[in-house]
């Protein structure tokens, strides 16, 4: 049984007359101590996908599809079982921790607010958070304890939102563009400390970015997402070295390199679309090099493949490797 | 810290001074005599009149006039009035109780109502946001006296009583709780409608999104992220009313013939009491400045990152 296993879940947003699709059938697993990576562009859904796990879903937002952590469907919990799974099993890192933080709460106030509703009682409840701090290293702990959020600096702030990710010891951490809103300088370390933590404790990871090359550099296994559908999965290094999808070919493409023979970055052409403007048939087909009449007609559903899983009408084709 | 209470401190008086030579120049320019008030009509002969200009210093040039006043003033002594002929000071401290718990009995019931009302709004959208935005647009369309006649008129058909005097703090209490209820109509809607849209903007949050992520009930949401960070705009909102209740509360003693500071005020600018009028005007922007002081001074503690010596802001 996998630790996480997200099975074609689909989002649909009521949005006055007209609903307004998120996610359609999206499937995912995760494996105990694994770390899978979640790419998309903006919009893609990949957040409203990591949310849905700890059963944070939009407002007025219909589900359907099974969302199940260690077996049990998030989708169907009810209030209690809901919070302690929260509590407990999953943890999230947020985007931007100046947001996710109260800024008029202490740190000590921040990491032992969980830890007080589960029951422990105070004083070891502020042991424990020092432990957390000391173990993301984070200077003097006990002082941190005692500062306001807005005294730390964008890097050191996450590293004190990875440790209440830790306190409740979760078996599945995700981490939603953990590093997006921090200095390049800073990124590294709490990559770093991320990716150790989870190898120490045996966590599961579901780390979402927009960042193909990060994910392929920290990930098992890589989902691919484009206008609210998985358009492409397999393992990091295949992923990178040969993709199937013109989409995550063309993210690949878009990156720049630091190589001096390495051909300068090139854009996919046109803007990303949402899953509610899509016109039917392949998602990325206006933005296609390779599009036929028939991407533009047909919804190409997600194959497997060796080692992995795409969903393009002409995969098949080797048009990829030219 | 000690710097900046210093400075505010130091603001106030500026701001005192300054006011206090609007408020006797204007009472001074407007037209009128006192002593023609003072003889109520009566023939008067020139030596009487002489000597009470020379009592009230009314031949004196304005700045002269308004520098013995000042004097008089910073040694405690308000001069005296006109109307009365008691010691202003006397006369602003035996009224000034019962507008004292006026006021505050409707600050009070603002406080209540319109945070309450707020809250609810805020965490509730649907029928009972839009009746607390209905109810609260005609409350605060409505001016204070508006709807203390409106409640003089149905305390008198209900029976209710109205304001009579009353015994001791209790009896105040009593016959001031419809007044302190025309105040809080014409307050507490402002009071709501700024609850209301900290508590929304608060809701939206991802502080609080992820404070739910963590687990933490629903109920120590709103409280502990929701509320708490809510509490600053609402804390602002009721200093700078502080001001317009004093204002409002002339008014609403009037019509219920409350023998307050209020109707004081009013009797003073009728009859030409300029000591009077020139007290209480000094009073009430005294309270207001000192009210929004102790606002000021409580921001820091709301919200950390208005550090009040600059250290740590952002």
């Amino acid at each position: 049984m996998a630790l996480l296993d997200i099975d074609g879940l689909s989002v649909v947003l009521p949005s006055g007359a007209a609903a307004r699709p998120i996610l359609d059938g999206v499937s995912l697993t995760v494996e105990t101590g694994e770390v899978v990576g979640l790419v998309g562009e903006s919009g893609s859904g990949k957040s409203v996908a990591c949310r849905t796990v700890l059963g944070l879903r939009p407002a007025g937002a219909r589900t359907s599809g099974e969302v199940r952590v260690s077996g049990r469907d998030v989708l169907a919990m009810n209030r209690g079982a809901l919070k302690a799974l929260r509590s407990g099993e999953v943890a999230m890192v947020f985007q931007d921790p100046r947001a996710s933080v109260n800024p008029v709460r202490r740190i000590g106030d921040f990491l032992t607010e969980g830890l007080r509703a589960a029951g422990v009682p105070r004083d070891r409840a502020l042991e424990r958070a020092g432990e957390l701090l000391a173990e993301v290293g984070i200077r003097d702990p006990r002082g941190a304890l005692r500062r306001y959020p807005h005294e730390f600096s964008g890097g050191m702030l996450q590293r004190v939102v990875i440790a209440a990710a830790l306190a409740g010891g979760p078996a599945l951490l995700l981490a939603d563009e953990p590093t997006t809103a921090l200095d390049v300088t800073t990124q590294a370390e709490v990559i770093g400390i991320l990716r150790r933590t989870q190898a120490q404790h045996g966590t599961g990871m579901l780390f979402v970015t927009h960042d193909l090359e990060l994910a392929a550099a920290i990930c098992d296994r890589i989902y691919v997402m484009y206008a609210g559908r998985v358009v492409e999965t397999r393992g990091a290094r295949e992923l990178f070295d040969a993709p199937r999808h013109p989409y995550t070919a063309g993210l690949l493409a878009a990156a720049p390199s630091l190589e001096p023979d390495a051909t300068p970055p090139r854009p996919i052409p046109g803007r990303p679309v949402s899953l509610a403007e899509n016109p039917p048939g392949c998602a990325f087909a206006v933005r296609c090099g390779y599009a036929t009449d028939r991407c533009r007609t047909e919804t190409p559903r997600l194959a497997a493949d060796d080692g992995g899983a795409v969903a393009c009408l002409r995969a098949d084709e080797g048009i990829l490797t030219c | 810290m000690i710097r900046f209470i210093g400075g505010r401190v130091l603001g106030l008086v500026l701001v005192l001074l300054a006011t206090s030579f609007v408020v006797f120049g204007a009472v001074h320019l407007a037209p009128g005599d006192p002593v023609s008030f003072l003889m109520r009509g009566r023939p008067i002969t020139p030596e009487a009149r002489a000597a009470l200009t020379e009592q009230y210093r009314l031949d004196e040039p304005l700045l002269a006039q308004y520098f013995h006043w000042l004097g008089g003033v910073l040694t405690g002594d308000f001069g005296r009035s006109v109307q009365f002929r008691q010691h202003v000071g006397t006369l602003v401290a035996e009224k000034l109780p019962v507008t004292a718990i006026l006021v505050g009995y409707a600050a009070l019931l603002i406080c209540a109502a319109g945070i309450g009302l707020g809250i609810l709004a805020g965490l509730k959208p649907g029928f009972a946001d839009r009746a607390v935005l209905v109810g609260t647009g005609i409350g605060t369309a409505t001016p204070a006296f508006a709807s203390a006649i409106a409640l003089t008129a149905l305390a008198r058909t209900a029976g209710w009583p109205t304001y009579g005097g009353g015994e001791g703090f209790g009896g105040h209490l009593k016959h001031l709780t419809l007044p302190a209820i025309a105040l809080a109509l014409a307050f507490g809607g402002l009071v709501a409608r700024v609850t209301r849209a900290a508590v929304r903007d608060e809701l939206g949050r991802e502080h609080v999104e992820a404070a739910r992520s963590r687990g933490i009930a629903g109920a120590a949401v709103v409280r502990r992220h929701v509320l708490r960070n809510a509490l600053g705009p609402v804390v602002t909102v009721i200093g700078t009313m502080v001001a317009g209740l004093l204002v409002s509360t002339t008014m609403v003693e009037i019509v219920f013939s409350v023998d307050g500071i209020g109707s004081l005020l009013i009797k003073s600018v009728t009859n030409k009491d300029f000591p009077v009028v020139q007290a209480l005007t000094l009073l009430i922007v005294a309270t207001f400045v000192v009210v929004n002081l102790v606002v000021d001074l409580l921001q820091p503690l709301i919200d950390p990152r208005l550090s009040l010596t600059g250290r740590g802001a952002r």
